[in-house]
């Protein structure tokens, strides 16, 4: 007997339902838009990590990040800026930049930590670098920056 | 602690703890059933992000926070083929007998060698900063046992060959385990 | 400054309390389905009655204070209004119920009486309100259902003090204030911030914080004209209508689920961070003041509180870790990097409350001059704070700012 219908999700059907795209605003920006601001940001970034202004390149990554889907261009461009930034920093360093963040900031640089040790072996991410990264963080802004990365729909 | 092992072990502590504040939440699905909704996933809304906190790629660990439960999944260092022969022997001993651990689940999620999953109930029962302490204490100390178990059995001592010929009854190794997780259980719980 | 004080009703969860008019009774549900009346004697609290008609876990009860009735609703998809009569049998007063048509199909979830106490209404995870008004012609209390645009469990709701309007917080992420008008009991409402024309279902208003999050508490401003919610990302935001102006406190630490106004321009928060905290402000901007639990002076015999026992290492329930830092701070003590296994021996947090705080309510004072409050807890505890024993939190306070 035919028993493929019982795995068919019957309240993806139930016109109440919450569907993904709902539980957040979307990005007003058009996705072209996304990633000419990303590719912008990039270069605005090596400028600043050229003068040494950490702070300033990672205030400038972390602003309006792209979130959404079909933006993975430009999703993947902003991880990568802010790892390389990540990267450059010394360890010594770290709890000033953190400090001197924007709350903002430093609610979304929470999202790029996680999400790079969610992509291990990916790139030039090394877990000890963001582990480092994310001790000191949570040490300034606390548990409450990583229940909003958890809260918040608007995935980077 | 090794300072590698340390900004991991913390890592995981703080996500643990901002993921274990729970409340009694009634399913909107299903009439008069109260569900874990990480495993039930019914309705997407009281999911969160789930996040994963990684050492390398042989390390890490992945929690699933929702509005009544989470589930935490630990994938543990296997460096080669012994290690890895361990601890499916030790996650698979340990999951037998999920019961005794309250929070562990019977059954690893995929890409992990073994799962807990904590409710509502659990926290209500125990103390929340008790059970951090458990789960960070689980990855101490199952890093440690393998690479005891792996020596034991590397030298040839009256200890290992006690273990290797595993008849499927418990080998001194394992009873040992398993009387200091219930100790750590009785002592945690209790507390 | 007064202490806070500590009554242990029980060792099991408190989910929800309430008190009498003049406080010498309290209702609690101590996470089963009775419902327990205790009565104060002395110190202490003595168990007087137990209310048992529900069948799940009991989710919220509320006392009318002039009308003395107390409303309670369940998991059981029930509510049930509870007043005193004669028993037939003995001739004692004994609390009757009488069963509520509340017409949801899923756990009612909270449950509020309205301020001229001839209304309630019922949230529930069947996506809607019950508004419940008496109709004396058959003797029962009859429900309307508030439903669009409510897409998930409502968690938690809030009177307007026009009687009219109704906060309502959601795990679909939202707070929205409806009109409850209903034509028989009420008369037409004043006009006021928050619209002119008010029938029934009226969305009056919708608002959310930018990081998301379940709404797990509403609260009116004493006057009605601002709104204040509690969400599950660690915020707590407060809404002016008008512009509409809205402010998000984050906080460093975990989410909070319950709120109560105590003025105008005061509110108290609590939750899963275990301490009440006091916000203060006005339509200019909203701060965090700092915590009601003054977590450096002793609070149990034999405790050797204080004392750095083990480490903390960042993100330990942030009572234990604040004060690690706060010693680090003031006393230049560092904090060691230790191991899981240091800390097996610390089993007492540093706050009075063990684990979360589920509910808050005024306790004592006029609406809009509150100046002692309630709280009860997972940990089976009911404490009442005294407002303005707000202890000097610096280092707490930096971390608060409003986004």
């Amino acid at each position: 007997m035919d028993i493929n219908f019982r795995k068919i999700d019957v309240d993806a059907y139930d016109e109440d339902v919450l569907l993904e795209t709902e539980l957040y605003d979307p990005d007003p920006r058009e996705p072209l838009q996304v990633v000419e601001d990303a590719k912008a940001k990039a270069a605005a970034v090596r400028t600043s990590l050229a003068k040494g202004d950490t702070v300033g390149a990672l205030v400038t990554i972390l602003d309006n990040p792209p979130y959404g889907p079909n933006i993975d261009e430009a999703k993947n461009l902003t991880l990568q800026t802010v790892v390389t930034v990540l990267n450059s920093t010394k360890s010594t360093d770290i709890p000033n930049v953190v400090k001197l963040l924007p709350v903002e900031a430093q609610d979304t640089l929470m999202k790029y930590l996680y999400k790079g040790m969610g992509l291990p072996g990916w790139g030039d991410v090394s877990g000890s670098v963001l582990l480092g990264w994310h001790e000191k963080l949570t040490e300034v802004a606390g548990t409450g920056c990583i229940v909003r990365a958890m809260t918040d729909r608007r995935l980077v | 602690m090794s300072n590698v092992l340390r900004p991991y072990l913390a890592a995981v502590r703080s996500t643990l703890t901002a993921a274990l504040t729970l409340e009694n939440f009634s399913s909107q699905v299903v009439e008069r059933h109260n569900k874990p909704e990480v495993e039930v996933a019914g309705s997407k809304e009281v999911l969160l992000n789930p996040l994963t906190i990684s050492r390398n790629e042989n390390e890490r660990v992945l929690i699933e926070p929702s509005v009544n439960s989470i589930r935490v999944s630990i994938k543990i260092k296997q460096a080669d083929e012994i290690e890895r022969i361990l601890c499916h022997k030790f996650t698979r001993f340990l999951m037998q007998r999920a019961e005794s651990f309250i929070v562990l689940r019977r059954k690893p999620i995929k890409g992990y060698d073994i799962s807990f999953l904590i409710t509502n109930t659990h926290t209500e029962s125990m103390l929340k900063h008790k059970i951090v302490d458990f789960i960070i204490q689980f990855m101490e100390d199952v890093d440690r046992e393998i690479s005891e178990m792996k020596l034991s059995l590397q030298c040839p001592s009256s200890y290992s060959r006690r273990v290797v010929p595993y008849s499927g009854k418990s080998g001194p190794l394992e009873s040992s385990f398993l009387l200091w997780c219930s100790s750590v259980c009785v002592e945690k719980f209790n507390a | 400054m007064v202490p806070p004080q500590v009554y242990n009703i029980s060792q099991s969860p408190i989910t929800s309390h309430a008190f009498n008019a003049d406080r010498t009774q309290v209702a609690v549900s101590l996470n089963t389905s009775d419902v327990r009346i205790l009565s104060r004697s002395g110190i202490d609290w003595t168990p007087e009655e137990t209310l048992s008609e529900h069948d799940k876990i009991i989710t919220s009860i509320d006392w009318a204070p002039r009308s003395n009735q107390i409303v309670t609703a369940s998991q059981d998809r029930n509510a049930y209004v509870w007043q005193q009569a004669p028993d037939p049998l003995t001739g004692r007063t004994v609390w009757k119920p009488t069963l509520v048509l509340l017409r949801i199909n899923r756990a009612a979830t909270f449950v509020r009486w309205s301020p001229f106490e001839d209304k309630f209404a019922v949230a529930s995870g069947a996506r809607a309100i019950a508004i419940c008004s008496f109709d004396p012609d058959n003797n029962w209390w009859v429900a309307k259902q508030l439903k669009k645009p409510i897409r998930s469990t409502v968690l938690s709701i809030d009177w307007h003090p026009n009687n009219v309007l109704l906060a309502a917080g959601s795990a679909d992420m939202k707070a929205r204030v409806f009109s409850a008008y209903i034509k028989d009991v009420d008369k037409r409402p004043p006009p006021s911030v928050w619209g002119e024309k008010l029938p029934f279902n009226t969305v009056c208003g919708e608002y959310s914080s930018n990081s998301g999050g379940w709404v797990h508490s509403v609260g009116f401003s004493p006057s009605g004209d601002a709104l204040a919610f509690a969400s599950h990302d660690s915020t707590i935001s407060v809404v002016y209508p008008g512009g509409p102006t809205i402010y998000t406190i984050r906080s460093t630490s975990l989410p909070y689920v319950t709120l109560t106004w105590t003025s105008e321009d005061s509110l108290v928060a609590a939750g899963h961070d275990c301490q009440p905290v006091l916000f203060s402000g006005g339509p200019s901007g909203w701060q965090a003041v700092g915590s009601l639990d003054d977590s450096s002076a002793p609070k149990t015999p034999g405790g050797a509180r204080g004392a750095l026992t083990g480490s903390s290492p960042v993100g330990r329930l942030n009572s234990a870790a604040f004060n690690t830092f706060r010693n680090a701070d003031s006393r230049g003590l560092g904090s060691s990097p230790g191991g899981g296994s240091q800390l097996a021996t610390d089993t007492e947090m540093f706050t009075v409350h063990q684990n979360t705080i589920t509910d808050i309510r005024p306790y004592e004072g006029a609406p809009g001059a509150v100046s002692r409050v309630s709280t009860s807890g997972v940990d089976g505890k009911l404490v009442i704070w005294d407002v303005n024993a707000v202890s000097g939190m610096s280092t707490r306070l930096s971390g608060l700012r409003v986004g």
